[in-house]
């Protein structure tokens, strides 16, 4: 992650210098102390790059004067319309325009008009800049991207830090998705991933892990014919975070369940090998929910979550399911497998109904990338929400909103439902030909949550982007984890606003960064407070960390 | 068409229905039979009884658990349960049949006139044996003149549909653009104003959209406006009527390609409702604009690739042939708008990515008004019509950027991007967002992609309840509803 720091304002010695403005700061006097300690040139430069300060409008002049290598105007459109979806794409439209700069400061003075402005920005800047170059060997050293650290600056740094604490939690869960739904499959296969999700342990999730045996005697039948026919076992991990002071068996928890095909091959019904190599982040569902655990641990949110992952790989093979096979889930229904390629909703109606049982959420909300037809519906700018809840849908869109991760609500009902019956089981895993594809896989779902209030998130086309956005960099995307976080904190924990600051942090200066400069432009500048750096440890774990020993109940 | 009417005395020895409330005492005549073979009213199931009533085939029909539209789904029941079945040819077919709604309130009456009429309407039949089908259907009831006015309206709304199914279910080679205009002219006889432009006119207007689409066909695109004059703004309704949709240069697959007559289903549900509108006297003033087209492959045709330019003066790039019925939506929107209308909805068997996303249970619905939704949402469920609220996003519009025209009609075929995901293209919200650049934002507008709900298929369950197989006349009984709750109400406003 890059480093973050947060000061008041003063005239950088070297590298880059950002300025995001509205349309109506142009000439305002913030531009007015830039320009005069830049000797006139920033008003030359904006007039003559034609800068308007229209949204999403970067221009950058360079060698501006006063040691500064670029300076770059990044337009933030009306004053009145900037919100904090706007600050953070002023922060990840800056990191985009920094191109081979080391070192940068935002001045974040022109975004305000609420607590946090200024950790907006630096939220959008560490969300841009993250990479997965895991597997680039011979890249070029001046290939590689030279971004380290961005400063931040505001009237308040101290408060700002605070704010950012939150946030800086919440791009780490968001980096674990992004990373999880990125590694290839021959990487990342069930187990590999049950392991990386132990590392949960350490922000005090408890982490429990059920393999192959102890899943048959679960009884996950419905699950277990998905995995039968690869040669990687299948993990089911479950975990919880207690952020409420309550007694764990008091609480009822709220649960949050991810689809996780590590690779999905179709199986024996088994798909064109056209774009076959996305289907390495079949997992995406799964990937989620581990970042939303870490980001709501990271950030000691207050709240009790259990989140439940079924990890999988897919695969045609002689011991593979076939279609017509009838399996028995953990819910004792019985399914006919149709079509082994809809394999998702196999793995999720074991899981969902074994987090029924055990756990009786508040409420369960799933995510999986689970149908095509999603995306024939709905395109890649909105997720598909299904629901049985009026209160739920809406808080989710809601937040969805806010952190600009959209849903759109899709239907349920009986006349779907009828698709899946089956002439020899319960049900059938898919409905008669391509109509209404998501919607009969909701309804399939559906039959598994037992009354539990209950969403499902088809998140098949916004899991993964084609292109650069301004806050999320080409690739994997991790939609939801925001979104999500964003749910619990509004609505289930308090006041969103009460983010805990890590008490005893170092602090750190980050280097090269000139916090003794002459240029103080704030009024009475405290120049102690101009370097505050962001530490490198993780947060401390609310509890220690206990280990998962507990055996898998029945 | 099916014949219906009230009547007070039972005549003849034709075959009756009673409809069953599962809260209601059966009929002294039926309880002890109806006992003896269990029979639930509320079931929703048909009952049959020889020799209750001297005789005469009688059937107990069970109206079902409580649902609005419960004695609308018993008519039909009756009317299915009363006729025979066309492939038992020896049997005696049944073409009078009367149902007992005595004891039924006049707005119950109606109901079961709505599902009988639904059911029992007469698609065009061009066998040329003996017709089989029902043709008298009289509704028993204690007093015709109570039941008279509300039935008044179902007959209204049922000839509407009638016609929006009749016309849907012709051939193209019998119903081609110019006839297709010709059989609209005959609604002047109910005091609806017709207006038809051929090609001269829309080659003036620059209608480069519907001329285009037509110009592969021996037969030449009709632009036909349609006016129910009443007070004040109209409400514009907009159709589009591909009378046969080959594809054109992007031909079809032949499978199923004869399903494509009733490609102009949008058109005639519009001219269905203007139908209704006017023998029912509505106050509210209507027109439907309908774009009428065949697309054909020809010398003639237009090609993928072609840059048209559209009534509004938009220039678009045609990407592929099949995805013309945007494009006449184009031209008309743009005629309708000159009208001034209150309101534009617009009628189309646009996509099969609806039916992908919705199936055969909800039209989808878009637009750029809430209010206009919401109405339509709630005029949908109120008739057994159901439409779900679909997105128009901005990307969906930046997908129709072109290099070469304003905008581009649609995306080629895996045009998605690279990868699994670009398989899958949003055609049914890109074509909503390409038809919002001709709606404008003058008026509120709703666009309804009702592909897969135009048409009931042997096999395949939509709607409240089952229809023979053939056109459904989806949107005439919705925008009807749609004008009596939101405009005939709301004139003041």
């Amino acid at each position: 992650m890059l480093d973050i720091a947060f000061a008041k304002a003063s005239l950088p010695e070297s590298g880059a210098l950002v300025l995001p403005l509205a349309e109506e700061d142009l000439g305002g006097a913030l531009m007015g102390e830039w320009d005069r300690l830049l000797g006139g040139n920033l008003a030359r430069g904006a007039a003559a790059a034609e800068f308007k300060g229209r949204k999403g409008q970067a221009t950058t002049l360079y060698a501006p004067g006063g040691g500064l290598s670029r300076l770059v105007l990044v337009g933030l459109g009306k004053r009145d319309s900037l919100d904090p979806a706007g600050a953070e794409a002023a922060g990840g439209n800056a990191v985009a325009a920094l191109g081979r700069e080391a070192l940068a400061s935002i001045d974040a003075r022109a975004i305000g008009g609420w607590a946090g402005a200024a950790a907006d920005v630096a939220l959008g800047a560490v969300l841009r800049a993250w990479r997965f170059d895991r597997y680039r060997t011979t890249e070029k050293p001046e290939d590689k991207p030279r971004l380290a650290g961005v400063k931040v600056l505001c009237d308040d740094p101290h408060a700002a830090k605070a704010e950012w604490a939150s946030r800086r939690a919440i791009a780490e869960g968001v980096f674990l998705t992004r990373e999880l739904v990125s590694e290839p499959a021959n990487i990342l296969n069930p187990p590999e991933f049950a392991d990386r999700l132990r590392k949960l342990e350490k922000l005090g999730v408890e982490v429990e892990v059920f393999g192959q045996k102890d899943l048959e005697k679960l009884g996950f039948g419905s699950m277990l014919c998905v995995s039968q026919g690869s040669a990687q076992p299948p993990r089911m991990v479950v975990m919880r975070w207690n952020g409420t002071d309550s007694k764990k068996k008091d609480s009822q928890p709220i649960a949050f369940i991810g689809k996780g095909v590590t690779f999905d091959t179709g199986g024996i019904s088994i798909k064109p090998a056209a774009g076959m190599e996305d289907m390495k982040w079949d997992m995406a569902g799964a990937g989620t929910v581990a970042g939303l655990m870490m980001a709501l641990a990271g950030r000691k949110a207050k709240v009790d979550v259990v989140g439940l992952v079924g990890l999988v790989e897919n695969m045609p093979s002689g011991t593979a399911v076939r279609p017509g096979d009838v399996v028995t889930s953990y819910s004792g229904q019985t399914i006919e497998v149709i079509n082994t390629d809809a394999e998702g909703r196999l793995v999720l109606a074991d899981v969902l109904s074994y987090c029924k049982k055990r756990f009786d959420p508040a409420f369960m909300v799933n995510l999986a990338t689970l149908t095509g037809a999603i995306i024939v519906a709905l395109g890649n700018e909105h997720a598909g929400l299904f629901s049985n809840d009026e209160g739920l849908a809406a808080r989710i869109q809601e937040a969805g909103k806010s952190v600009g991760e959209l849903a759109w609500r899709m239907p349920l009902g009986e006349a779907y439902d009828r698709a899946i019956k089956s002439d020899i089981a319960d049900m059938k895993n898919v409905g008669g030909g391509r109509a209404g594809g998501s919607i009969t896989a909701a309804q399939f779902l559906q039959r598994f949550v037992d009354g539990c209030p209950w969403a499902h998130l088809d998140i098949a086309g916004v899991a993964w982007g084609g292109k650069d956005q301004p806050t999320v960099p080409k690739g994997a995307t991790a939609w939801g984890v925001r979104l999500l976080d964003r749910l619990v904190a509004e609505h289930h924990e308090g006041r969103a606003a009460e983010a805990p600051v890590p008490a005893g942090e170092p602090e750190a200066a980050v280097s090269g960064t000139g916090s003794e400069s002459p240029a103080i432009l704030a009024e009475g500048g405290a120049a102690s407070d101009a370097s505050i750096a962001e530490p490198v440890a993780p947060p401390a774990p609310a509890r220690a960390a206990r280990p998962a020993t507990r055996r898998p109940r029945r | 068409m099916l014949k219906l009417r009230l009547t007070e005395l039972p005549r003849g020895r034709h075959p009756v229905a009673f409809p069953a409330l599962p809260d209601e005492l059966l009929p002294a005549a039926y309880a002890p039979l109806a006992a003896v073979a269990r029979f639930d009213a509320a079931r929703g199931e048909a009952l049959r009884l020889d020799g209750v009533l001297g005789g005469r085939t009688a059937w107990l029909i069970g109206a079902g658990p409580p649902h609005p539209l419960r004695l609308e789904v018993a008519g039909a029941l009756a009317v299915a349960s009363m006729t025979t079945a066309p492939e038992d040819r020896d049997s005696t077919p049944v073409r009078h049949a009367v149902i007992d709604a005595r004891g039924l309130a006049p707005g119950a009456v109606a109901q079961l006139a709505m599902g009988a009429g639904m059911r029992g309407h007469r698609l065009p039949n061009l066998s040329t044996g003996p017709r089989r089908d029902l043709r008298r259907l009289d509704l028993l009831v204690d007093d015709a003149a109570a039941a008279a006015p509300a039935f008044a309206r179902v007959e209204a709304v049922l000839r509407g549909v009638g016609l929006a199914r009749d016309l849907a279910a012709e051939p193209a080679n019998r119903l081609t653009p110019t006839t297709f205009a010709e059989r609209l002219t005959g609604l002047r006889k109910h005091g609806i104003e017709v207006t038809v432009l051929g090609r001269d006119w829309l080659e003036r207007g620059g209608y480069g959209g519907l001329l285009a689409v037509g110009r592969g066909s021996a037969h030449p695109p009709r632009l036909v406006v349609l006016r129910w004059r009443g007070e004040g703004a109209p409400v514009a309704f907009v159709g589009k009527g591909i009378t046969f949709d080959t594809g054109g240069i992007s031909i079809k697959p032949a499978k199923g390609m004869e399903a494509m007559k009733g490609d102009m289903a949008g058109a005639a549900a519009c001219a269905g409702a203007i139908l209704a509108l006017a023998l029912r006297r509505s106050p509210v003033h209507a027109v439907a604009v309908l774009a009428v087209a065949e697309n054909a492959t020809g010398a003639e045709s237009y090609r993928p690739g072609d840059v048209l330019r559209t009534a509004s003066g938009r220039t678009v790039e045609v990407v592929d042939t099949d995805a013309e019925g945007r494009l006449v939506l184009a031209d008309a929107l743009h005629h309708a708008r000159g009208l001034r209308p209150r309101a534009i909805i617009d009628l189309a068997t646009l996509t099969g990515s609806i039916v992908s996303a919705l199936g055969h249970h909800r039209a989808g619905l878009f637009g750029n008004d809430d209010i206009l939704r919401d109405a339509l949402m709630a005029a949908g469920e109120a008739v057994g019509e159901p439409l779900w609220p679909m997105p128009i996003g901005a990307k969906h519009r930046r997908d129709l950027d072109s290099a070469i025209a304003d905008l581009r009609h649609c995306l080629p075929v895996g045009g998605g991007g690279p990868g699994w995901a670009g398989k899958f293209l949003p055609d049914a919200c890109q074509a909503a967002a390409f038809l919002g650049e001709f709606a404008g934002g003058d008026a509120p507008w709703a666009h309804l992609d009702i592909a897969g709900m135009d048409l009931r298929e042997e096999g395949v369950e939509s709607g409240a309840y089952p229809l023979p197989p053939g056109p459904s006349g989806f949107g005439v009984r919705l925008l009807d509803r749609l004008v009596a709750d939101r405009f005939e109400t709301s004139r003041a406003a």
